[in-house]
């Protein structure tokens, strides 16, 4: 097992991943932050990430694109979907496809790390972040 | 083009009259309708009747007249036969005597009869031949009797002066001869002139029927003419009603009458619709405003995310931040606030219920503007928006809000449209028609069937299912761009596209020059 969860984070507002990537970073991730989201599913292809952190609503991908890009690739990653235009359709279609939770913004970053903490749980890696 | 520009607004600035004066009466409304002269229908056809039954009453009264007339005529044309019996008797008489030596007695009998009716007639004989004449028969007459009195006193006196008899006999002869001669003449003058007259009372109906029918074929086509012009242009003003037009009518005929009551009820329901169409517009806008506050509520998520990751950041961190970290973070909250800032206004903007004010616009920026507006929705739907904004054109003139709402109702139905995927295309150039600019709207969706094409510009008509579109959009971008000297029109193929294009009319200085010369001054 690795020592430390590989976080992807892809949100095409710049500020998202300025703050969070650190954050993360401190809080014992090993975090790869994306604006680009066909950068961003180029790597998914290149690398299976832990969790996948996605925005919706973005110029050109769709999360729910980079959610099934991340399923056909990998059983196990959990994809955290964050999103403004949080509805209860979405939510469904969402958890349909295969995500793990949906975050609606604006959220804390402390609410960000408790649905980080209750993935990294389920894939097992409990002792890793409490070491963490 | 500059009048059908002022036209336009002018129109702007009387839908604002109409509801700032809402209450007037029908008289004060339309002084121009009710300073004709008045001539009423019913006016019209109590003349008519006056006419026809005053025609009428003159043939009768004629009729009666000329049947007295020829009754007397035929009264004195045997007095007159009988004047002509009495003197042929006389003359009879008389030659019986000179015959025979009888009935001598007799013709001055006669002679005396005719006399008689000769003085009883004379006034109308006198009227009839000369008065010259009537003087001759009377002589001739006397004469006639003077020499049979003679001869009857010789007769009496029993002297057979045969001389004096045989003169006697000569005038006799002469007068007698003359006598009957006049009088022949005149009962053939009287024979001839009643035969004129009864020919004349013949022809009077035929005439009278003949002046009769064409009087009364003018009056029904005059009447028929009073009524079916006005019902005409009442059509033709109805269908320009529904077209939106909301002008007041022109008079519909030169007279004052009932049609002038019409054409006030007319006018006034215009001043209603105008009043509807303004509260129509109102209601659309908000309708549109709902659309775009539920996106707008999402969109505003980002940067309020952005702003309460940024200040947790500061939270959490601030001793270990550097100063340039800090420094960025809270250019970060600045610009951020400022994003939802200017979200906010844009909607804002649009959504003020102020005075509809009319004046010079740069078209590609309100296209602009408006896209920004709908961004969002543009966004939630993942359309793509293409546009083509020529730059350098003409400003045009008009109401900024309204003109907004017709191309945002134009793009959200058009994002209504299009499947994920889709593509709508937004172009500004110069309109094909000189001095008019045209704004194309074009998406590559569902299109519109060919059958429902003619309907789509009505109100309360709509495709979407219930509780989904009011039917409103297009008919209030209709009479938006109508008051702006515009059209709109549509081109659709189903399954494949429809393209809207609004056409206004431009004002003839380019944005950018007249930007230039005003900075200038």
């Amino acid at each position: 097992m690795k020592e430390k969860l590989e976080i992807l984070l892809l949100d095409d507002e710049i500020i998202v991943g300025n703050r969070l990537g650190p954050a993360l970073e401190k809080a014992g991730y090993d975090v790869e932050v994306f604006e680009d989201p066909q950068k961003a599913l180029n790597r998914i292809h290149e690398k299976e990430f832990d969790i996948v952190v996605t925005d919706i609503m973005m110029a050109d991908v769709n999360g729910i694109q980079v959610l099934e890009e991340v399923r056909k690739k990998s059983d196990t990653t959990r994809v955290i979907i964050i999103t403004g235009y949080a509805t209860v359709a979405l939510a469904r279609e969402a958890m349909d496809k295969g995500a793990f939770d949906m975050i609606a913004k604006p959220f804390k970053p402390s609410e960000l790390h408790s649905v980080i903490t209750k993935a990294a749980d389920s894939l097992g890696y409990k002792k890793i972040i409490a070491k963490a | 083009m500059i009048n059908l520009l002022e036209s336009g607004s002018n129109s702007i600035n009387n839908s604002k009259k109409t509801v700032s004066s809402k209450k007037c009466t029908l008289d004060s409304d339309c002084p121009d309708v009710l300073s004709r002269p008045r001539f009423s229908l019913r006016t019209h056809m109590l003349l008519m009747f006056i006419l026809l039954s005053s025609l009428s009453m003159a043939l009768v009264i004629g009729s009666v007249i000329a049947i007295n007339h020829i009754q007397k005529k035929l009264h004195f044309f045997q007095i007159t036969e009988k004047y002509l019996f009495d003197i042929a008797q006389a003359r009879r008489w008389e030659k019986n005597y000179f015959l025979y030596g009888t009935n001598l007695k007799d013709a001055v009998q006669s002679a005396n009869n005719a006399k008689n009716i000769l003085s009883d007639n004379l006034k109308n004989v006198t009227i009839i031949l000369s008065p010259e004449k009537t003087a001759t028969i009377v002589q001739h007459l006397d004469k006639y009797r003077e020499f049979l009195q003679e001869l009857s006193v010789l007769e009496k006196n029993g002297i057979e002066n045969t001389e004096k008899k045989h003169e006697i006999e000569t005038s006799l002869r002469k007068h007698g001869s003359e006598m009957v001669k006049v009088a022949a003449a005149l009962v053939l003058k009287e024979q001839i002139s009643m035969n004129t007259m009864l020919k004349l009372i013949q022809r009077i109906p035929v005439y009278s029927l003949a002046v009769v029918l064409l009087l009364t074929t003018f009056l029904v086509c005059f009447f028929v003419k009073r009524l079916i012009k006005p019902l005409k242009l009442l059509v033709e003003s109805t269908q320009k009603i529904a077209k939106g037009d909301f002008s007041p009518i022109p008079p519909m005929c030169k007279y004052r009458g009932e049609f002038t009551t019409v054409e006030l009820a007319i006018n006034h329901m215009i001043q209603e619709l105008q009043l509807r169409e303004v509260a129509m517009v109102e209601s659309h806008k908000l309708r549109a405003i709902g659309t775009l506050t539920a996106g707008i509520a999402h969109e505003l998520n980002n940067p309020l995310n952005n702003i309460m990751l940024t200040a947790h950041a500061i939270l959490e961190e601030h001793n270990d931040l550097s100063e340039d970290e800090l420094l960025e973070m809270i250019n970060d909250l600045i610009n951020e606030a400022d994003r939802s800032r200017k979200i906010i206004r844009n909607l804002l903007d649009f959504a003020r219920e102020g005075e509809s004010a009319s004046g010079p616009l740069d078209l590609g920026v309100l296209v602009n503007e408006t896209i920004k507006l709908a961004q969002n929705q543009i966004k939630v739907s993942g359309t793509k928006i293409e546009t083509q904004i020529q730059t350098h054109l003409p400003q045009i003139r008009g109401d900024k809000q309204q003109l907004k709402q017709v191309f945002l109702n134009l793009i959200l139905n058009a994002l209504d449209a299009v499947k994920k995927d889709g593509t709508i295309k937004i172009s500004l150039e110069q309109a094909e028609t000189p001095g008019f600019l045209s704004v194309k709207v074009e998406d590559n969706g569902c299109g519109i069937p060919a059958y429902i094409l003619p309907n789509i510009f009505d109100p309360f008509f709509t495709t979407k299912g219930p509780g989904k579109g009011t039917g409103l959009g297009l008919s209030v971008s209709h009479g938006i761009v109508n008051i702006h000297g515009g059209q709109i029109s549509i081109e659709s193929k189903e399954g494949k596209y429809s393209r809207f294009t609004v056409i206004l009319p431009s004002l003839n200085v380019p944005a950018d020059l007249k930007a230039k010369s005003e900075r200038r001054n």
